[in-house]
């Protein structure tokens, strides 16, 4: 079966002044349906342009990827936007929920940009609200929510596109631990439930609620579970 | 992304900062109260031009000496005496009319012989040019010669002073001496009674037709007027009509505030012999009227070699007074325009800040989805949203201000188009000044955008 995500051999760099640094090496990772994967690694390892470059918001220098069958890497600028909105759901670290828009148009965003009425959008949305705990909150602004309740509500919006891939960054970043641990069991659920799901943390204890590890390390991974320290120091 | 949901959108933005949309708009309605207020100001002086002409014969031709004349009119456009231009030309009654143009003849009195001073009006002498009394056997003679005239009269016009019905103290206002034919060349009406007949000029009968306002002056009500008597210069005279309120002013005359007598009865009576009359003509064919003005120049000076006259034709008067309230409505637009870029800078302004605040906001849409074209759709409908309240606001604000206008004396005329251009421009300059901060948010990167402090 032909994976829903496939990297190969995903180069970059960026120009620091006249200084030429490259942050990601030969990158290859392959991710089947249902999976959930944990990227982990430090701070500058090149994670996070990893995590754009997938979630099809910065374009590799060199090499190709595959998402769902598309070549992201031969995508215009106006085609990687609909991929993003077609593909995949993003939970941010910090949420990003516009603060002006209350939960429900938060919530609803990805549908009317896709051009999904609204009345079904706000059907689809409450749904999603009511499975993460959040739908009596509909028309609060996020100013009034707590973090982790911010933190549901951005699930909310990552799901209500039924996206093939759920991309996390840092999504317990922001949290307590208490919370942290509601959302990433919250995590397990929604991949037992069929979601795919791809997370990127600096946390060891949060890469291990994940089925499988692949750490990045100074731009490049390594994906044996077998050569992983059970505890980086 | 449905239009209906960007324009949602931008409602959540508006709603959320009111007190800015206000003061981003204030520019726009400043500047689409003014091209209303300019607009009708324009309107309302075309409307002044064609009251103050209404009664005037595009036809007509007036003839009039120019020497010595220099006092007479405002000078502010020049009048072509002589081939020369010089401040007179025109006598000013007291209407609109000072300083329009008025070409006159007696040009080139080498027309007549080859010995004649030539260009006597660019000597600037006054003792060159002999002054010139009009009379009736000069009327006779170019009634005789120049063809296309179908009524011709003399016509003096000098101040006299008034007493009589409830006047406390004398009145000074113009005295004009006409012929029965003046009412068919000024169009005049009358309210009451009759304009004099030829009869009643040639035996100087001391009778007088009011002008409306005149009347009014003199007797309150105009309908006391009749019959009554009054003096003028210490003379009775009979009160035998009252003309129609005109507004309007022909050959120098205002009407409404003149005495009119016969003209032989103002020669001896009123002005006295040495004031200088002009001669008034219709003409029958007005396409024809530069030909027939060109053959009175030519005729007087063949009649009065030494004199200098002014031969002004009132469709060109007309035209003068018509062109320059239209330059008045250009220069006033041109202004408005100028607020309107204003006010349009203003808005640039504020979208440029809106846009730099709301970076993280556009980073979100972005990494949703939301493509170019809807954050682009986004910036500028608010951009139109609030040009369009200020045109709205600022259109209503015109017209509120327009009785303010009037009370200035101006006079000023609404019109629906004047709102729909006003309407129009806000419009225009929304457009125009939000598209490239508009421009600017679409092309935000999503990642930059999103990791936006």
């Amino acid at each position: 079966m032909e994976p829903l995500l496939r990297l190969e051999q995903i180069n970059k760099s960026y120009s620091l002044g006249s200084e030429q640094v490259q942050v990601l090496f030969d990158i290859s990772l392959t991710v089947n349906r249902g999976d959930f994967i944990a990227i982990q690694g430090p701070s500058g390892s090149g994670k996070s342009t990893l995590m754009n470059i997938i979630g099809c918001m910065d374009t590799a220098d060199s090499g190709r990827y595959f998402l769902s069958g598309e070549a992201v890497h031969e995508a215009t600028d106006a085609r990687m936007t609909r991929l993003r909105n077609q593909y995949i759901g993003f939970i941010f670290q910090k949420y990003q929920l516009v603060p002006k828009y209350d939960v429900l148009q938060n919530v609803i965003m990805p549908l009317l940009i896709r051009g999904v009425p609204r009345k079904d959008a706000i059907e689809i949305a409450s749904e999603k609200l009511r499975l993460l705990g959040m739908r009596d909150r509909m028309h609060h602004k996020p100013s009034e929510l707590s973090g982790g309740q911010q933190q549901r509500v951005s699930i909310a919006r990552a799901l209500v596109g039924d996206p093939a891939i759920l991309l996390a960054d840092e999504p317990t970043g922001a949290l307590d631990s208490r919370t942290g641990q509601d959302v990433l069991k919250l995590f397990q659920e929604l991949n037992d439930m069929g979601n795919t799901i791809l997370m990127i943390t600096h946390d060891p204890t949060v890469g291990q609620k994940a089925k499988q590890i692949v750490r990045i390390i100074d731009g490049r991974l390594y994906t044996r579970q077998d050569t992983l320290p059970v505890s980086p120091s | 992304m449905a239009l209906q949901e960007i324009l949602n959108l931008v409602w959540i933005n508006i709603k959320g900062n009111k007190s800015k949309v206000l003061l981003t708009s204030l520019g726009i309605i400043v500047g689409a109260a003014t091209i209303v207020i300019v607009i009708a100001i324009g309107l309302g002086g075309q409307k002044d031009v064609q009251e103050q002409f209404k009664n005037l014969n595009a036809g007509t031709v007036t003839i009039a000496d120019n020497s010595g004349s220099s006092s007479g009119g405002m000078g502010r456009m020049p009048s072509f005496s002589g081939g020369m231009p010089s401040g007179g030309g025109s006598r000013s009654g007291g209407g609109r009319s000072s300083g329009m143009p008025s070409f006159s003849g007696g040009s080139m009195p080498s027309f007549g012989s080859g010995g004649f001073p030539a260009f006597p009006g660019m000597m600037g002498g006054v003792q060159q040019i002999k002054k010139t009394t009009f009379t009736e056997e000069d009327v006779e003679e170019l009634t005789w010669f120049i063809p296309n005239i179908e009524t011709i009269t003399l016509l003096i016009n000098g101040s006299g002073d008034v007493e009589g019905g409830i006047l406390e103290e004398e009145l000074s206002t113009t005295v004009v001496g006409a012929t029965s034919e003046y009412v068919d060349i000024s169009n005049l009406g009358l309210l009451t009674g009759d304009f004099f007949t030829e009869a009643e000029n040639e035996d100087l009968e001391r009778v007088a037709v009011l002008g409306y306002d005149t009347a009014v002056s003199i007797f309150e009500n105009v309908y006391d007027a009749y019959g009554s008597q009054i003096n003028i210069n210490s003379k009775k005279y009979t009160v035998i009509g009252v003309l129609t309120e005109t507004g309007s002013t022909v050959s120098d005359i205002t009407l409404d505030s003149a005495i009119f007598v016969p003209y032989n009865s103002a020669v001896k009576y009123v002005v006295g012999q040495n004031a200088s009359p002009k001669i008034v003509a219709v003409v029958e064919d007005v396409n024809e009227i530069e030909t027939t003005i060109l053959n009175i120049e030519t005729l007087l000076t063949e009649m009065y070699p030494n004199g200098s006259f002014s031969v002004a034709n009132a469709g060109s008067q007309v035209a003068a007074s018509q062109k320059s309230a239209d330059t008045m409505s250009i220069l006033l637009i041109a202004v408005a325009s100028v607020v309107f870029v204003v006010g349009g800078i203003g808005i640039m302004n504020v979208l440029f800040v809106s846009v730099k605040e709301r970076t993280r906001e556009i980073g979100i849409l972005k990494a949703l989805g939301s493509s170019r074209k809807d954050i682009l759709l986004q910036f500028l409908l608010e951009a139109n949203f609030i040009s369009i309240f200020g045109g709205i606001v600022g259109v209503m604000a015109g017209y509120l201000l327009m009785p303010v206008v009037r009370l200035s004396g101006m006079s000023v005329v609404a019109s629906t188009s004047a709102s729909v251009v006003a309407l129009l421009f806000a419009i225009v300059t929304g457009t125009l000044f939000g598209f490239y901060p508009a421009w600017q948010a679409a092309c935000l990167k999503p990642i930059d955008a999103l990791n936006h402090e």
